[in-house]
């Protein structure tokens, strides 16, 4: 079996900054799979790095083929997002089906024209004359169309609200995924889109401190709520982070089961699987430093 | 750090790699030259708007134009003397197409400024490069929109225009407001001025390609300020040079590949087209002393094409691997 992405010591280097070190991973197909990560942990640079659009030193196969030497191929099986501002702003919603179908061995037109039926977005409009959420969907269709194997979003929904956010991901996931496909993406809403997430990879300060599947998460992670006067008890079990919420204690364990942990914690709170969001705060302010 | 563990045991089997699209399906390189020369024209209008807004402006000087109590128009009487008949015909076509070149290079030479430029500003780069469209085959459809597409646009406007001006001419002969013998038409004449015109043209996107394609460098290159960088290097070098050395080769390289040299390219004796005493060289007759082989064996031209295949290559790869968007 093939990964989608394979990445080995993935390393990238600003003068001497490294935006990214010495990264290894792999992304299978059928996973959609979450990026996350505090601004200027790395994740753009990744992102890059796998769309060729950057140089790097490491081993990185997408698709199985290199990024730097096989990139006009790579298209051809890779769309991507990297915001909503990039389409250009003279280009016409009907030049943009045009282009596409031109260039694009792989563009169903009739897909995204009857997408876009389902708009307020007209044939003849520029996209300078349509609003931020009009131009996602416009992108959108022309991702929707296109019979890729990996679609990377790079903070797709950003400046949106939240009917157009909602609405771009179960389009995603009603219209476009499905087994043979990939979706990598990152977002700063993570609690909106950790629902439809199969896998996640937290990045920090260009290094992966997780990457786990979501359904694997219980078996590594558990959250122990206990109140305050419970709390110097539970502390002895040596959790990597806690926080406090509305006068109780929230605590992380790492590499421990509920299961396992209540033969020790027994009657000292509630236990559970922290949610994604919480985990990746979790992760960012607690073993990291 | 981690190794694909979890994830991996118990998903599915599915080749990640999709079985590889038949010839048929892909896109022949012509396609994709033609849709992205098309996109060119779409972003960058002024490309064939100019041309066309400039080529009917000139049309209509075929009218007589009052400003004030005064009269512009076919009043001199070089018209009316028909010994300059065959010279006035052609000096009309020339006088409907030199305008519209010189309006064509200066559209021209923002358009390649901006081209490569613009998309990094806007970001719309990103876009471009997430469909399979090589930078090769970008940044060569807009050289060959500056070289070719454009100019072989304004060369078709400048015959429509041309033509168009004679039709007004002759009706308004007919109509008795020129005089009888003013400027008739002349097919063989105009056959000529058509292929010295063309073979000028080709000579000249040839010629000029070089220049064009350090444009293309500085656009894809500069970080702002195109036009600074594309203009003043040059200048500087040039004052550089005398302040040091006290020579001039810099300019004079310069003046040569961006006027004087194309006269040597082009024409066996260098005669420029110029009415003399009340007797106006036919162009016609200029076609007849032009030697075709001559500009195709000119080593200038052949090295100044070198220099422009480096330079597009230089272009090429730095909106290839540049990342800064």
């Amino acid at each position: 079996m093939t990964a989608v992405i394979e990445a080995r010591g993935l390393t990238k280097s600003y003068g001497s900054a490294k935006a990214v070190d010495r990264v290894s991973f792999a992304i299978q197909p059928g996973r959609i799979v979450g990026l996350i990560g505090p601004n200027g942990a790395g994740k753009t640079t990744l992102f890059k790095a796998v769309l060729g659009l950057t140089q790097f030193d490491g081993e990185l196969r997408v698709l199985g083929r290199d990024p730097r030497s096989e990139r006009n191929e790579l298209m051809e099986d890779v769309c991507f997002i990297a915001d909503v501002a990039v389409l250009p702003r003279w280009l016409r919603v009907s030049q943009a089906l045009d282009f596409v179908e031109g260039v694009h061995p792989r563009f169903d037109r009739s897909r995204a024209t009857s997408f876009l039926g389902k708009t307020d977005i007209k044939m003849s409009s520029r996209v300078r004359e349509l609003s931020k959420g009009m131009i996602t969907q416009l992108h959108l269709a022309l991702i929707l169309a296109i019979d890729a194997r990996l679609l990377v979003l790079d903070e797709p929904t950003l400046g949106l609200d939240l009917l157009f956010r909602r609405q771009f991901y179960d389009t995603l996931l009603n219209d476009y995924f499905d087994k043979q496909r990939t979706i990598v993406l990152t977002t700063h809403q993570v609690e909106e889109i950790e629902n439809l997430l199969t896998d996640v990879i937290f990045i920090n300060r260009g290094h992966v401190v997780l990457d786990s599947a979501v359904d694997s998460l219980p078996e590594r992670y558990v959250q122990l709520t206990v109140t305050a006067e419970h709390a110097a008890q539970a502390r002895q079990l040596k959790p990597f982070y806690e926080r406090e919420v509305f006068g109780r204690v929230a605590m992380f364990f790492e590499g421990r089961t509920a299961a396992e942990l209540s033969t020790v914690a027994n009657g000292l709170g509630e236990m559970r699987t922290p949610s994604v969001a919480d985990l990746f705060v979790a992760k960012m302010s607690g073993a990291g430093s | 750090m981690s190794t694909p563990d979890t994830n991996l045991s118990g998903a599915d089997t599915t080749p990640a790699v999709a079985p590889p699209v038949s010839s048929a399906a892909r896109q022949s390189m012509l396609t994709t030259m033609i849709v992205l020369i098309r996109r060119e024209l779409w972003e960058h209008r002024a490309l064939w708007i100019t041309p066309l807004i400039v080529g009917g402006l000139l049309v209509l000087t075929a009218f007589p134009i009052h400003i004030g109590n005064v009269v512009f128009g076919a009043h001199h009487e070089d018209f009316a003397r028909a010994d300059n008949r065959l010279g006035m015909f052609t000096l009309l076509l020339w006088g409907q197409a030199v305008p519209q070149y010189l309006v064509m290079v200066i559209v021209l030479s923002f358009y390649l400024m901006d081209c490569l430029y613009q998309e990094r500003k806007d970001r719309s780069i990103l876009f471009w490069k997430s469909l399979p469209v090589s930078d090769a085959n970008t940044v060569i459809s807009k050289l060959l929109v500056a070289v070719v597409v454009v100019p072989l646009g304004v060369y078709l406007t400048a015959m429509v225009s041309g033509v168009l001006f004679q039709a007004i001419w002759a009706a308004r002969t007919a109509s008795g407001s020129l005089p009888k013998i003013a400027v008739g038409w002349d097919t063989v004449a105009w056959l000529k001025v058509q292929g010295l015109m063309l073979y000028g043209l080709l000579v000249s996107m040839l010629w000029y390609a070089p220049m064009a394609a350090f444009l293309l460098l500085v656009s894809a290159w500069a970080r702002r300020n195109v036009f600074l960088w594309a203009t003043l290097p040059p200048v500087i070098a040039i004052i550089i040079e005398r302040a040091a050395f006290g020579t001039r080769y810099t300019q004079h390289l310069l003046e040569y590949r961006s006027w004087s040299g194309i006269w040597n390219v082009l024409l066996t004796d260098p005669i420029t087209p110029e009415s003399g005493h009340g007797r106006v060289v036919s162009l016609a007759d200029l076609f007849d002393n032009t030697s075709m082989s001559r500009a195709f064996l000119n080593i200038d031209l052949w090295l100044g094409l070198a220099v422009a295949a480096v330079l597009l290559f230089a272009a090429i790869r730095i909106r290839r691997y540049r990342d800064d968007t």
